[in-house]
């Protein structure tokens, strides 16, 4: 409260309502702190601060990826799917050593992404079938690939990965940082970071300038494939094992995050800085669910309301109506 | 059935009218892949292509053939909606629930009333708040599948004593051999079939999906019309869950998960466009039987059915470019 | 542009200062003689076993004076290992792991371990590669459950016929230990043979659906046995047949008792099954966790006992509640 009206000092002719819209996402984010903070003693210890940054990782790594396909107008229900698939090559191809699986395992999942970008542009079908049909294609092939089962790496340097750190910073959350900020400055001064803004929106516009709409938004699927593959590699190793109904709902817990970031369902805005906000915010409930008890399914009501409530803000919101 | 084989014999009788072959194959290319499908199945195991296999198969899929319908109306009118595998489960419960305590005729009703309720809502959050479908119905699908559970508490729910009642007839019954679902599946057909190409509602459903702001000028209320679609699709899957609950004599919390996708699927693969304003029933119904005649062949072939899935893929994917391919005339974008 | 920057130092500065907060309230010095038991479920609400597991945990830690802390993975491994640091977050005094896959927890076992957290396995087993990490093993014995009902189904068929069988939810470790040990067990019996498996889920109507293929697929005369996971698949594909007619030529049996199998069984309709109970399941864990938080030695795998049911002795139980 008292950061409001220090502001509201500052500048005299500042709307206060303008101001929430604009940055609703850390508004959230403070009272989540807040209410967390004093409903459990545990939530601000510098050990659980760096647990929601690390379990919120994997999701924001995918959150990388569906913010670009957000912006530029098209999602992807596919890689909570790709996800596993990669996780389970990674560890079914260790044998031919850890690069190697790897780099499989990211092609592959960059594969899928590029499949999903080709029929969405050269065949022109709708983004949500054809990632609705390769969640449960991609799906079935993870249940054929294991044979139901999980998959365990005798690689114990592999789930070094995750267990990793930089100083006091888990290296998945480093990549993620890292990816974050590369992602947002090729957002912000690159041509594939204005076409994509271009494109979300006003796609006929972008068209008529001349932008190769089709090039941008397959890079994406790419990128949303690759993000969701380096997610899933990353997964396995913290678990150093695969199972294949991993990731079944990240998905939607990934657009719920972007879209709680503000990025617009209908594309054209957004940016990444934002969905960091969204990602935080989810892994703060997520963690502060669980340090506070609360029932799963009280959690499950929780998180449905967010969605409507955050839909309801996307559409109140127009950001571009300045 | 009936009217798959009708569009059969259209198809044959369009064909003796000199009109060019591929010029078929767009118009009605799910229907060869249908076609293909059946033969493909039935050559590998005999017990396929048998009367009691079809009647079983129309039985399998009459629940997820009667929400098809209101999604049909949902997607002509250019909108989602991924809550309904959860209006199954609660539906469900809530008959199977009442039943002991009200008897099965207030309780089919009540589950009736619940499925409107919670479609009025939804067509509340889309029609009048005019908010995203997609997302919101997907937070609607937790919502309601939360309630679910906090109502039943995670137990199982069912009926006590299942020889005193009539209430198992809806999902278990036969009238000339015909089991019941199946045949309140073809009545729903009929009624939506007729409605969707014969009425004034029906145009102004297509008109409001199909160009939403000349539907505008000239006076359609776009807003009832969406809300009227959430709370025809509400119906139907409560129609759905009452008529699962009636086939198990029992709920559980977590019946009818997953099945938003497979009805999506079976109304987008009857060629129903997710942008609106094209869509028939009775495509709905190929569709729907196509995953059904799926679904069946691959365990009477002995896959487990995430083999399906990939397969299902394949198919929606093959079916929906054929569709769109045909619409502009041209293979690729 | 500036108006963010200053919300974001405010944000930051709030997260330093409550940091400084909650990071003071650690040092309160530990209470004794609370013990606090930390569980991360499976999958509440999948089923009513489940539910009445979770129920009767709660109940029987606050008989015996002791707190509790009780997640729910919702059938998500990721989520699982979440959880499982979220509870070393909140140093509880063990932690009790009910897993969704065995393999995958290994890792954050290994993490609670290091943080000299004693970790309880329940009701289904950890992977091998994980026993040295664990205190002990309390719950059910899945693979030998699997055993009495091929055992029964032995019986049954007088040691001759052919077998279908409908397993739980394929990437659940319950689901894969109650097939194989019905189907090692099959094997030593030359006249008995498992002609066809497909994966039920748990799930009363998917079961009836599979069933009605299966009797579709096998006329009249070539199946004897359907072998169910649970009696919530028994109902389901007792519903097929006794639709189809053909519920006298088959004989049934399944690795778990509920109230309707109960009542099936009255009637005759179910030949066998095992009486496993989530009420015992949830007090011996809970009873064995107490004793791991103070110290007292545990024996490694704490089974409880899961018996034989037939109508012979039947009348011995209770109908269950779950």
């Amino acid at each position: 409260m008292k950061s409001k009206t220090g502001i509201m000092k500052v500048k005299d002719n500042f709307d206060i309502w303008d101001f929430v819209q604009k940055n609703s996402i850390w508004l959230i984010f403070v009272i989540c702190i807040v209410f967390f903070s004093i409903m459990t003693p545990n939530f601000l210890r510098v050990r659980n601060i760096t647990n929601i940054f690390l379990q919120s990782s994997f999701i924001g790594i995918m959150s990388i990826g569906m913010t670009y396909l957000m912006i530029d107008g098209n999602f992807d229900l596919s890689m909570g799917s790709i996800m596993a698939l990669s996780a389970v090559l990674v560890i079914g191809f260790m044998d031919y050593g850890i690069p190697v699986a790897v780099l499989l395992s990211l092609l592959a999942g960059s594969a899928i992404g590029a499949l999903n970008g080709l029929f969405v542009t050269k065949a022109g079908i709708n983004a949500f079938i054809v990632t609705l049909g390769s969640m449960l294609g991609v799906r079935g092939l993870v249940y054929i690939y294991t044979g139901e089962r999980a998959l365990v790496s005798s690689e114990l340097a592999f789930s070094e990965i995750s267990a990793a750190s930089v100083g006091p910073i888990p290296l998945p959350v480093l990549i993620f940082l890292i990816m974050l900020i590369l992602g947002e400055l090729v957002l912000r001064y690159t041509s594939h970071g204005r076409g994509c803004y271009a494109i979300g929106g006003n796609y006929e516009a972008a068209v008529n300038a001349g932008i190769k709409v089709d090039k941008h938004i397959i890079i994406n699927f790419i990128l949303a494939g690759f993000t969701a593959a380096l997610a899933g590699i990353l997964m396995a190793s913290r678990m150093n094992a695969a199972t294949p109904t991993l990731g079944m709902e990240d998905h939607m817990i990934v657009i719920t995050a972007v879209v709680l970031g503000g990025t617009k369902l209908d594309g054209g805005f957004g940016n990444l800085i934002r969905t960091l906000g969204g990602v935080l915010v989810i892994g703060m409930i997520r963690n502060g669910m669980n340090l506070l008890n609360v029932h799963s399914y009280v959690n499950m009501l929780i998180m449905g309301l967010i969605l409507i409530s955050v839909v309801y803000m996307d559409q109140k919101f127009d950001p571009l109506e300045e | 059935m009936g009217s798959s084989v009708k569009t059969e014999s259209n198809l044959k009788d369009s064909s003796s009218k000199k009109i060019n072959f591929a010029e078929i194959i767009k118009r009605h290319g799910i229907l060869f892949v249908f076609l293909l499908m059946i033969i493909g199945i039935s050559l590998r195991t005999d017990s396929f292509l048998t009367q009691n296999n079809m009647l079983l198969v129309l039985r399998q899929v009459s629940v997820k053939g009667i929400i098809a319908c209101g999604m049909t109306y949902m997607l002509i009118g250019g909108e989602f909606d991924l809550s309904v595998g959860s209006l199954v489960s609660l539906t469900a419960v809530l008959v199977i629930d009442f039943h002991d305590i009200l008897g099965p005729f207030a309780a089919i009703i009540i589950a009736i009333l619940a499925g409107i309720s919670v479609g009025a809502f939804n067509g509340f959050l889309v029609g009048f708040l005019k908010l995203n479908s997609l997302i919101v119905t997907f937070g609607m699908l937790f919502v309601i599948q939360a309630l679910t559970l906090l109502y039943t508490g995670g137990q199982y729910v069912s009926v006590s004593n299942q020889g005193a009642t009539w209430f198992s007839i809806i999902g278990r019954g036969f009238i000339f051999g015909i089991p019941i679902p199946v045949i309140i599946f073809g009545i729903i057909l009929i009624i939506f079939g007729v409605v969707l190409s014969k009425t004034v509602y029906g145009r102004y459903l297509y008109s409001v999906g199909g160009n939403p702001i000349a539907s505008k000028f000239s006076g359609i209320p776009k807003t009832y019309i969406t809300f009227s679609t959430f709370i025809i699709t509400g119906l139907t899957a409560a129609i759905g869950g009452i008529i699962l609950g009636s086939r198990l004599m029992s709920a559980q919390n977590y019946l009818g998960q997953g099945y938003e996708f497979d009805i999506i699927t079976a109304v987008v693969l009857g060629g129903t466009s997710l942008f609106g304003g094209s869509g028939s029933i009775p495509k709905t119904l190929i569709g729907v039987l196509i995953l059904g005649f799926l679904s069946n062949g691959f365990i009477m072939m002995g896959f487990p059915y995430y083999v399906q899935w990939v397969v299902q893929w394949a198919i929606l994917i093959g079916a929906v470019w054929m569709d769109v391919a045909s619409k502009r005339g041209k293979i690729l974008a | 542009m500036k108006k963010r920057f200053i919300t974001v130092i405010l944000c930051l500065t709030l997260v330093f200062v409550l940091v400084g907060c909650g990071s003071s309230g650690d040092e309160a010095a530990p209470d004794i003689d609370e013990v606090v038991i930390g569980i991360t479920n499976n999958n509440v609400g999948i089923d009513s076993y489940q539910t009445t597991h979770y129920e009767t945990f709660r109940e029987e830690a606050e008989e015996l004076g002791v707190e509790t802390v009780r997640l729910d993975a919702t059938g998500d491994p990721a989520l699982q290992v979440n959880q499982i640091e979220d509870l070393i977050q909140q140093q509880v005094d063990v932690i009790v792991v009910w897993p969704v896959s065995g393999d995958a927890i290994v890792p954050a076992v290994r993490n609670a371990n290091q943080q000299g957290i004693p970790v309880l396995i329940a009701n289904s087993p950890i992977d091998e590669s994980g026993f040295e990490l664990v205190e002990g093993f309390a719950g059910p014995d899945n693979l030998t459950q699997g055993k009495y009902a091929a055992q029964m189904m032995k019986e049954a068929l007088d040691g001759e016929g052919k077998v279908v069988e409908l397993m739980g939810l394929p990437g659940y470790v319950t689901a894969h230990q109650r097939s194989d040990g019905f189907n090692e067990e099959v094997e030593n019996y030359s006249g008995i043979e498992v002609i066809e498996t497909q994966p039920a889920d748990w799930d009363r109507s998917r079961a009836q659906e599979v069933m009605e293929d299966f009797l579709t697929k096998f006329p009249s005369g070539q199946i004897d046995g359907v072998y169910a996971a649970d009696d919530n698949i028994a109902m389901g594909a007792i519903n097929a047949l006794e639709e189809a007619g053909r519920l006298d030529e088959v004989k049934i049996t399944s690795a778990t008792m509920f109230g309707d199998g109960y009542d099936a069984m009255k009637e005759g309709k179910i030949y066998g099954t095992i009486y496993q109970s989530p009420v015992e399941d949830a007090r011996k864990t809970v009873q064995t966790a107490v004793r791991i938080a103070t110290g007292e030695e545990v024996e490694f795998f704490n089974y409880f006992d899961t018996p034989k049911v037939t109508l012979d002795n039947i009348d011995e139980y209770e109908r269950p509640i779950w």
